[in-house]
């Protein structure tokens, strides 16, 4: 279906950055990667399947959904013109007129990189979910809806369009977890709904604001995010982001949800919660304060850096009481957050760029972390990390991705977190030196957590009165080496792949590249005074 | 990239025993062969060879500093003499642990596992031997780094070997932030990483003080510390000696000592910058090393716990001879240090393996228990004693050179020497004279030999080490490996540093003849102690900053969702409030008041700290 709704497509003016580019394109590529999950997510949830009889059929639509999806985003990533600043593969109707709303759409570098971390995260999430039995149609129905709602927020250029997807994406995951978790499900459930509901109603509060401090007659990005301000209304509406992006990333102390969420929640939800739609708290923090707001950002960063070291600390001292494997895992998946605001509250142009990198590496290293304990907890039978040990030799590929993941999380260089770490430290010592110690010896405790985590489940000897277990299956093995392959090409090839000894990139432009189209626009408001223009 | 590519076709096609142990071996034989035909290259030319590629390279600002309005990674190798040298001598370690580890590992776990981490491994390390980049440095160490970790925690299904391998994990993770945080702190001030590009802007840039250079220089030296297992950072290799396979631990310790001495040497250009006292600190910091280091090998029965140490403590003399080298401008012998180090590695890695095959033969890893060695395994014997003989002796080139014997530092660095060699000879003597006693199911007599395939790989690597020794000793190897003319020293001071070594000889062997047994009883009762001091540090720490913190979290996670749990019950029941208040048409701003007001009450109340 995808090829045929592209296949009515005309060309696009990027040009062809690497061999293969422009072969298919489309002035739809952003509504495709919204709008035909909902679609096909409808006609799913319409479709008659008498006594579970198409559950395998629900299943592989779902997978060649997302497949074609990233198809579709390979396709755009290919022909991202990354010398550009401005947005690409711009959508602009006029929607609301009496309030200003206009459906417009449109990616920037960041945008795009985190496009591609939702498809991958999003074909993981199906192939996670290949084992859940009960409501199959309904299941990914609302799994196909988060991922437009995830990806619709990541496109909105539109204040009004991405406080709807933001909002949105809430209900179906919420209704995921309600309908398919584990036993503390409601809990689960009340908090989700409680603090993104504040962190919904924060961004509500701030887009107001502006909006009316503008006297603005326009919600687009373009118009309300360069209204200028008062310097009190500034502060005001970088709160309110800050608490929209902290509920959502989650940050130290908006984290309530993110034990149960991960805990509680099927594995493919919590790796789609964890991957992607948790790191829409950072990217809504590049796009409407940092970028938008140097002199709210500047005033704010220390509190920012103070949330991003007190969610590491607290993320790996947590983790280590854990007695509940996936709450392990799921405190765990706090921490590249917490690296992600430091980079952005340095405020330099390179810990920027680390940051936005580190959206990407760490989506991944979460969703692997997340999903990894989810699938060793269902192999082990047990979740209880005090009768888990020596599962290493007895599940060698679960222990291997688990250790990927481990490193991933600490920026083990030829992952794709190497990279980003580098760059978050590089940038950020001039700025925030105290910080950047703070954070490095924050890194150190998550490595010691990380180890006494891997080694009290994974090595010593087996413990006898454990249940049996057995490794990961096929389809648990491909979503997890998915997004640990995910994480070695970036690491070995931010740059892409070239020809040797050519200019030449062969296949991928390198996400680095991609992402950083439109960066320097980012950027250059924190860049240091020039000596040479200073008297 | 030999080690590479084996470690791929390992990764992707290999299963046995056998071919694992054949493409690692290949690997790094190819490797060998490569940094061989360049050390041949460099011996035509005085120049190095530099090959350079981008990994990456991006914009970041198109506005303030030009050096910072741009960042890139460039894989920059450079292999000059030292570089080539180290390559060889890592590859030769490598290639002699794996060929004793064919033989002394076959019960090892997953032999797969295993040769495609030691071929990752020596990639690693070589390319840090090569970078110039200091991003790309980090990136190699770091990958050898995680690679150590994972070959010291090789024993999945051990107890012992997973709680040790802790250590391996975090104690070098930390230095290793270090040494990314020093590199962090040069790009934040200079805006460059490229050590040849750092160097001449190190006194011209603008607003950078001497301060931030000391902060760098210190940062730098504890990464490269870290790794070279300098004391007191030395336990993730002490622990490990024990419990991990012997012949990573062998490995480990030779390959990161000459990685992390060459290291040191790189970019002493930098720390030496940064002022006198800095200097001055990290000399002294070098010095207590090289006596704490063997100094603790007296204390404690392990063999190859007590090799570990005497090996850091040699590292510390290279290390602090290093340091001294680049104190003094006129002074020229800053490369002795790394000569030591470098005659020293396969020394230790010998010393590591023949250590081993006694402990496998012995079924035991006290030297209480141990004896008779030297008729019932004469050939590991002599293994151990020449390895020994070479890690003693390895550092007097290198004091002859480079240290006046009446200075503070001469008679530390003495200090260090002597002890070294007590360490070494009492391993031999431990294991090699006296009886062999009979234990709980051991039968002496049941003690053999090691097989005959795996005896030549530590008198080879222990060979090796001698050579490199003897070289160290003579001015012209020191021109080869630094570029530079050098005088050579007074045939009495190599006496004199090698009669250092024969005093701590003569008193082992005195010792041991007067009484083994009291020896060993001296030094177990040491060792009881020391563990005792450690073990009450570690619980004293736990009670007083580990149990509190942990509680403190706990309070703290505990409070979050009581609280938001009572927000949620308070905001619940404010709802069902305004319903009911809605029914009976109240005017909606009374209504809202009325319901602000109650949900403050409700939260104030049952927020927990104000109710109880």
């Amino acid at each position: 279906m995808i090829l045929s709704l592209a296949a009515i497509a005309q060309a696009t003016p990027s040009p062809a950055s690497v061999p293969g580019a422009n072969v298919f394109t489309s002035p739809l590529l952003l509504s495709l990667v919204i709008w035909v999950p909902v679609v096909v997510g409808v006609a799913v949830a319409t479709m008659p399947n008498p006594r579970g009889r198409y559950d395998v059929l629900m299943k592989q639509i779902a997978f060649f959904t997302n497949l074609g999806l990233l198809f579709v985003l390979w396709i755009a990533y290919n022909q991202f013109a990354t010398f550009l600043p401005t947005m690409q593969f711009e959508e602009k109707v006029t929607w609301l007129p009496a309030i200003g709303a206009v459906y417009h759409l449109g990616v920037d570098g960041t945008g795009m990189t985190m496009l591609i971390l939702s498809g991958l995260v999003g074909l993981a999430s199906v192939l996670a979910s290949w084992g859940v039995r009960e409501r199959v149609r309904s299941y990914f129905c609302l799994l196909l809806l988060t991922q437009a709602c995830v990806n619709g927020a990541i496109v909105a250029h539109d204040m009004f369009v991405l406080l709807l997807f933001w909002g949105a994406s809430v209900i179906p995951i919420a209704l995921l977890v309600l309908g398919w978790g584990g036993a503390r499900r409601e809990s689960a459930v009340w908090r989700l709904v409680g603090y993104w509901g504040l962190g919904t109603g924060s961004l509500l509060v701030a887009t107001m604001i502006v909006y009316a401090a503008s006297g603005s007659t326009s919600f687009d990005m373009d118009v309300l995010l360069k209204a200028g301000l008062a310097p009190r209304v500034q502060l005001a509406v970088a709160a309110a982001l800050i608490v929209a992006a902290a509920t959502r990333l989650p940050l130290f102390p908006f984290h309530g949800w993110a034990r149960d969420v991960y805990a509680d929640a099927p594995p493919g939800v919590a790796l789609i919660v964890a991957g992607s739609a948790s790191r829409l708290g950072a990217y809504l923090l590049v796009r409407a304060l940092i970028a938008a707001d140097p002199d709210a950002s500047r005033l704010l960063s220390p509190i920012l850096a103070g949330l991003a070291v007190l969610t590491m600390v607290f993320a790996a001292l947590a983790a280590v009481r854990a007695v509940d494997l996936r709450a392990a895992g799921g405190y765990l998946a706090m921490v590249p957050g917490g690296l992600t605001v430091f980079g952005l509250a340095a405020l330099t142009p390179l810990s920027i760029a680390g940051s936005i990198l580190s959206l990407f590496s760490g989506g991944l290293a979460a969703a692997l972390i997340v999903g990894g304990c989810a699938t060793l907890s269902e192999r082990a039978q047990t979740r209880s990390v005090q009768l888990l040990r020596g599962l290493a030799p007895r599940m060698p590929v679960l222990s291997w991705l688990l250790v990927i993941a481990a490193l991933g999380l600490i920026g083990v260089p030829l992952l794709a977190s190497y990279p980003a770490e580098a760059m978050i430290f590089f940038g950020s010592f001039r700025s925030q030196p105290a910080g950047s110690f703070a954070v490095a010896l924050a890194l150190v405790l998550v490595a010691a957590v990380v180890a006494v985590v891997l080694h009290r489940i994974l090595l010593g000897s087996p413990n006898p009165d454990a249940p049996a277990v057995s490794d990961a299956s096929l389809g648990e093995a491909w979503y997890l080496g998915l997004l640990a392959g995910a994480l070695l090409w970036v690491g070995l090839f931010p740059g892409g792949p070239k020809l040797p000894g050519t200019e030449q990139v062969v296949f991928d432009p390198g996400l680095l590249n991609v992402m950083s189209a439109g960066l320097t626009d980012i950027a250059s408001a924190y860049a240091g005074p020039n000596p040479a223009s200073s008297p | 990239m030999a080690p590479l590519a084996a470690f791929v076709l390992a990764a992707t096609s290999v299963r046995t025993r056998r071919s694992a142990a054949n493409m690692a071996m290949l690997g790094a034989v190819v490797a060998l062969l490569t940094s061989m035909l360049t050390a041949w290259g460099l011996t035509k030319r005085s120049t190095p060879f530099i090959d350079t590629h981008p990994y990456f390279n991006i914009s970041v600002a198109f506005s303030g500093p030009t050096n910072f309005q741009g960042f890139g990674i460039d894989i920059i190798l450079r292999v000059d003499h030292l570089s080539a040298i180290a390559m060889v001598v890592v590859e030769l370690c490598v290639i002699g642990v794996l060929g004793w580890h064919r033989v002394m590992g076959r019960a090892e776990p997953g032999p797969a596992r295993f040769y495609a981490l030691v071929s990752v491994f020596l990639f690693g390390a070589l390319g840090a031997l090569v970078s110039r980049d200091l991003a790309e440095l980090f990136a190699f160490w770091g990958l050898a780094g995680g690679t150590t970790y994972l070959l010291l925690a090789h024993r999945w299904s051990s107890n012992d070997a997973s709680r040790t391998a802790r250590v391996a994990l975090a104690l070098p993770f930390l230095t290793d932030v270090c040494l990314l945080c020093g590199v962090a702190v040069l790009y934040s001030r200079y805006g460059v990483q490229d050590l040849n590009g750092l160097q001449p802007i190190l006194h011209t840039t603008l607003g950078t003080g001497p301060k931030a250079l000391a902060v760098a220089s210190v940062l730098l030296f504890v990464g490269v510390a870290g790794r070279m297992a300098l004391w007191p950072l030395q336990s993730w290799i002490t622990r490990t000696s024990v419990t991990s396979p012997p012949a990573a631990s062998a490995m480990v310790q030779a390959v990161w000592s000459v990685v992390a001495i060459v290291v040191l040497y790189r970019l002493m250009p930098v720390i030496s910058a940064s002022s006198a006292q800095t200097m001055r600190g990290l000399l002294y910091a070098c010095g207590a090393a090289a006596v704490a280091g063997p100094l603790l090998a007296l204390f404690g029965n392990e063999p190859r716990r007590v090799i570990a140490l005497a090996g850091t403590g040699t590292a510390a003399i290279g290390a602090a001879i290093v340091v001294r080298g680049f104190q003094d401008p006129g002074f020229t012998f800053a490369v002795a240090g790394v000569a030591c180090v470098l005659a020293a590695a396969p020394a230790r890695a010998a010393a590591v393996m023949a250590a081993s095959a006694f402990a496998a033969a012995m079924r035991t890893d006290d030297m209480a228990e141990m004896g008779d060695g030297w008729r019932r395994m004469r050939a590991s014997s002599s293994a151990l004693l020449v390895a020994g003989v070479v890690l003693a002796l390895s550092a007097s080139g290198a004091l002859a050179y480079a240290v006046e014997s009446q200075s503070r530092l001469g008679f530390a660095l003495g200090e260090a020497v002597l002890l070294v060699s007590i360490a070494v000879l009492r391993v031999f003597m431990g294991v090699a004279t006296g009886p062999l006693r009979r234990r709980r199911a051991f039968e002496p007599d049941r003690v053999r030999e090691a097989p005959t395939e795996a005896l030549g790989w530590p008198y080879w690597l222990a060979f090796g080490g001698a050579v490199l020794a003897v070289a160290s000793l003579v001015s012209g190897w020191m021109g080869f490996l630094d570029g530079q003319r050098h005088a050579a020293a007074a045939p009495r001071a190599f006496g004199l540093w090698a009669g250092v070594s024969a005093i701590g000889f003569v008193a082992v062997w005195i010792a041991f003849r007067v009484s083994k047994d009291g020896a060993l009883r001296a030094s177990g009762a040491l060792g009881d102690w020391l563990d005792s001091v450690v073990s009450s540090v570690i619980e004293t720490l736990g009670r007083r900053i580990d149990a509190p913190t942990a509680a403190a979290v706990a309070r703290v996670g505990e409070w979050i969702y009581a609280g938001d749990s009572n927000l949620g019950r308070a905001a619940t029941t404010s709802g069902r409030l305004a319903l009911v208040l809605a029914r009976v048409h109240a005017s909606a701003p009374a209504l809202l008041i009325l319901v602000a007001a109650l949900l403050a009450l409700a939260v104030a109340l049952l927020t927990p700290g104000l109710y109880r």
